[in-house]
């Protein structure tokens, strides 16, 4: 089992406990009988967690782990008897000089015999992360969606049929796992050590192989078990995994059918410049045959269904962020010519001039009738909505009748005109903005 | 195995007598007074005290003790000794530093030979102690149960066989430790700690619109314990250290939830534990109205003095399925009055508002404040 350098290697002490162990015979070594990854996706982080069986004496026994080669956080290490916790007691854990890849446990036992034991430390080089592709109806009105995890192990360690876990969420990390596994000493030391005495890490680069795979039990995918506990959501893929170091594994996390999706078209020229930016809009909900779990970030590919035969044509990419359940999903694709939004002042004019006691102007209202035309030039409907930023907080906006039903206020000095166009619409419409300028703005 | 710290025994008058046997074999010094009793006290964290005790033989008149430490961080300054069996009678006469050296002479006088038990303690630099800490909770987030460890760190230069390790509180501890070692060992447990789980989301920390931010903004979310007797602590001083944090998960493992560092908490103080980011609950915040409201004006016209009268409004939205206690931190600046307000808040200070809103599962909740600011200039 021990074919890279996670080991643990297995002595009996029986004096007294002395820091020379330089006599202690280290002898057995027991395999892995069970090992559990939990990866995070928002930091380089696996929690690791296996069981080994070992062969102890009443007493003292002193344990020695080594990790030459990987990627392990020393200060996460730990070691806890599954069955007898209080008959085996850990009194402490040693990090011995000079050797950056090894701690040795003294662990009290009142057994004699075979204790399997559960060993649990963090390490990083194992990553997780999600992405989606969504193909689109002819119609563009609805969308399959699948999605999929891809777990890649660089750990520097193989792991054969462990049970993978993936949290989705954003912990608080102090320090970077990759960096306290090149620490020379685990802790650190009193004082800072000039950088060349750290210890770079040889990379070990190691022909990758597959190991033999199990025959698959089931002739399908396997499932992905998702489940909420705390701020995270945790994936259990069903039953275990084998990844070697190097390699990367693809698993599907779900796949809805008939998704319904608004294409939304959205003009803010301050953010995007004149051009109309395509959102692809649903809600992470149950009327959109989702809203099982929060859609975790990650890349995602849009194509549409171009004819019968279910031919593609590639739409974008975009990035995805996390999307809790009941949120409203929008991926932005991108600029798109086909969608145009033209606003024009048509008139402009200024009125109710006041005046100060030496007769200098100070106060006027200016007003500005816009005109708006939008283009949908694509064969599906559209949804635009064009955000207007104002130029200060003292105004008044009277919509057109053509959109007095589509005109909000987003804040003091935003407002927003949302309309609907079927495939090749054109539509126009107008409003009167009036500006409150100096004395204007407080007499009113 | 390097060993720098060497206390040497000679006579006045040139003799050497071989004492109690070397400690260490490749020691070459041959009067070597064998520790007896060494205290390291890490009570301080900037400073470490080592406290040993040897026998000097003594022989009648005056006696040399020799004292070098080549290869370890003493301070000079700190060295003392003192005689423990007959202070009475033994004296310390002087202090010598020779030239170059990390050593010192120190003259005893003696009217009788004794067997005489001295303790020399001296500051070493690069040995100290870190606590750490391990909560685990269960999954209904109301407990937690705290493990503390401490981690020895010797990088002093000197190996440390048996001693006794004292901190500041709690009992002490039997170990040796070599050096270039690092030992980690647990402190105590506490079980069942009442804490409380708040997110947290301050106007002046978190963006206002999160839908505009390329990635999601996360509401910190905290846990509350507090180190009082009531609450399952406040014996003692707990001392700042990393908290690691895990959470079982109901299938007899656990997830690993996060990790804070804390600073040095005083019994009956609250102390609180960064875990993570919460993308469940969002906060948007807008303002909505921002008005002038003219008081003075000066001979020309201009206004010299005016109020503002400003509306800001914040919608939560929970899409967790569980409830959420949610902190929200605004700020109005100056004198101000406050018109009228959704939701009951507290003044942290004169211009820090705080608003406990508990939210249900999957509610949405909108808070507006209307308040004036007064006086403005």
């Amino acid at each position: 089992m021990k074919r890279k350098s996670l080991g643990i290697l297995f002595g009996c002490l029986c004096m007294q406990i002395s820091t020379a162990w330089a006599g202690v015979d280290l002898v057995t070594l027991p395999g892995r009988e069970s090992v559990q990854l939990t990866i995070y996706n928002s930091a380089d982080l696996t929690l690791v967690r296996e069981v080994r069986r070992l062969t102890l004496r009443k007493g003292l026994n002193r344990l020695s782990f080594g990790w030459a080669n990987t990627l392990i956080d020393p200060t996460s290490l730990d070691i806890r008897a599954i069955d007898r916790p209080d008959a085996v007691r850990l009194l402490d854990v040693s990090y011995p000089p000079r050797i950056s890849t090894q701690a040795i446990w003294t662990v009290e036992s009142e057994i004699e015999g075979e204790v399997p034991v559960e060993i649990t430390f963090f390490t990083s080089g194992i990553r997780w992360r999600a992405f989606y592709v969504g193909t689109l109806s002819p119609d563009e009105k609805s969308m399959r969606l699948q999605g999929y995890v891809l777990v890649t192990n660089r750990s520097g360690e193989d792991y054969e049929d462990a049970q993978t876990r993936l949290v989705v969420g954003k912990i608080h990390l102090l320090d970077r796992i990759a960096e306290l596994a090149r620490r020379s000493a685990p802790y650190g030391r009193p004082m800072a050590l000039p950088r060349e005495e750290v210890a770079e890490r040889r990379k070990v680069y190691k022909t990758a192989r597959m190991l033999l795979e199990r025959p698959e039990a089931v002739g399908r995918p396997k499932e992905i078990l998702k489940e909420g506990i705390s701020e995270y959501y945790l994936y259990t893929i069903e039953g275990t995994e084998t990844i070697p170091d190097g390699w990367s594994k693809r698993l599907p996390s779900f796949n809805a059918v008939e998704v319904p999706v608004v294409g939304l078209y959205r003009y803010e020229e301050e953010r995007f410049g004149e051009e109309a930016i395509r959102f692809l809009s649903f809600k992470n909900d149950k009327e959109h045959n989702l809203g099982e779990t929060p859609l975790p970030e990650g890349s995602v590919k849009i194509f549409r269904q171009v004819d019968p035969d279910g031919h593609l044509s590639y739409q974008g990419e975009a990035r995805s962020k996390y999307i809790p359940v009941g949120q409203k999903v929008e991926w932005r694709l991108g600029p798109e010519p086909e969608v145009t939004v033209r606003p024009r002042m048509m008139r402009m004019r200024t009125e109710n001039f006041s005046f100060n006691k030496d007769r200098n102007i100070d106060g006027w209202e200016e007003l500005q009738d816009w005109e708006v035309e939008v283009k949908n030039h694509r064969d599906a409907p559209a949804r635009v909505e064009i955000i207007r930023n104002l130029k200060h907080g003292f105004w008044k906006l009277t919509p057109g009748k053509e959109i007095a039903r589509g005109f909000y206020k987003e804040d003091m000095d935003t407002v927003k005109f949302v309309l609907d166009l079927s495939r090749q619409e054109h539509k126009r419409f107008r409003y009167i903005l009036r500006y409150y300028e100096g004395e204007r703005r407080l007499r009113r | 195995m390097r060993r720098a710290l060497i206390l040497c025994l000679s006579f006045a008058m040139g003799m050497v007598m071989p004492l109690s046997p070397p400690a260490e074999a490749r020691i070459k010094l041959v009067a070597l007074p064998q520790r007896e009793a060494t205290v390291v006290r890490l009570d301080n964290p900037s400073y470490t005290l080592v406290e040993e005790e040897r026998i000097l033989t003594l022989q009648k008149g005056t006696n040399q003790v020799d004292f070098s430490w080549k290869g370890v961080h003493i301070d000079p300054d700190s060295i003392r000794l003192k005689i423990l069996d007959h202070p009475e009678e033994v004296k310390l006469i002087s202090v010598a530093y020779p030239p170059d050296e990390a050593a010192l002479l120190w003259e005893v006088y003696t009217p009788r030979p004794y067997n005489e038990r001295v303790r020399i303690s001296y500051l070493l630099s690069n040995l100290d102690r870190l606590v750490t800490y391990e909560g685990l909770v269960p999954m209904d987030e109301r407990t937690m149960d705290l493990k503390s460890y401490i981690v020895l760190r010797n990088f002093s230069g000197e190996d440390f066989d048996n001693v006794t390790i004292r901190l500041d509180y709690g009992e002490s501890l039997q170990k040796g430790i070599r050096n270039e070692e690092t030992k980690r060992m647990l402190f105590f447990t506490r079980a069942r700690l009442p804490l409380e789980k708040v997110f947290t989301w301050n106007d002046r920390v978190q963006p206002w619109d999160p839908e505009k931010a390329a990635r999601n903004v996360g509401i910190p979310v905290y846990y509350t314990l507090s180190n009082t007797r009531e609450r399952g602590l406040g014996e003692h001083a707990l001392w700042g250290g990393k908290v690691r944090v895990y959470q079982e998960d109901g299938h007899g493992s656990t997830i690993f939830l996060g990790e804070d560092s804390i600073d040095l908490v005083p019994v009956g103080e609250k102390f609180r534990i960064y875990i993570g980011d919460s993308r469940d609950i969002v906060v948007t915040q807008r303002k909505m109205r921002d008005k002038r409201i003219v008081k003075e004006r000066n001979s020309a016209g201009r206004p010299v003095l005016y109020d503002t009268d400003e509306v800001i409004e914040a919608r939560i939205e929970n899409f967790k399925d569980a409830p959420a206690a949610l902190i929200l931190i605004e700020h109005i600046p100056g004198e101000w009055e406050m018109k009228s307000c959704t939701h009951p808040y507290k003044l942290k200070d004169f211009q820090t508002l705080e608003f406990r809103i508990e939210l249900k599962p999957k509610e949405k909740v909108t808070l507006t404040m209307h308040y004036q600011r007064r006086n403005l200039r």
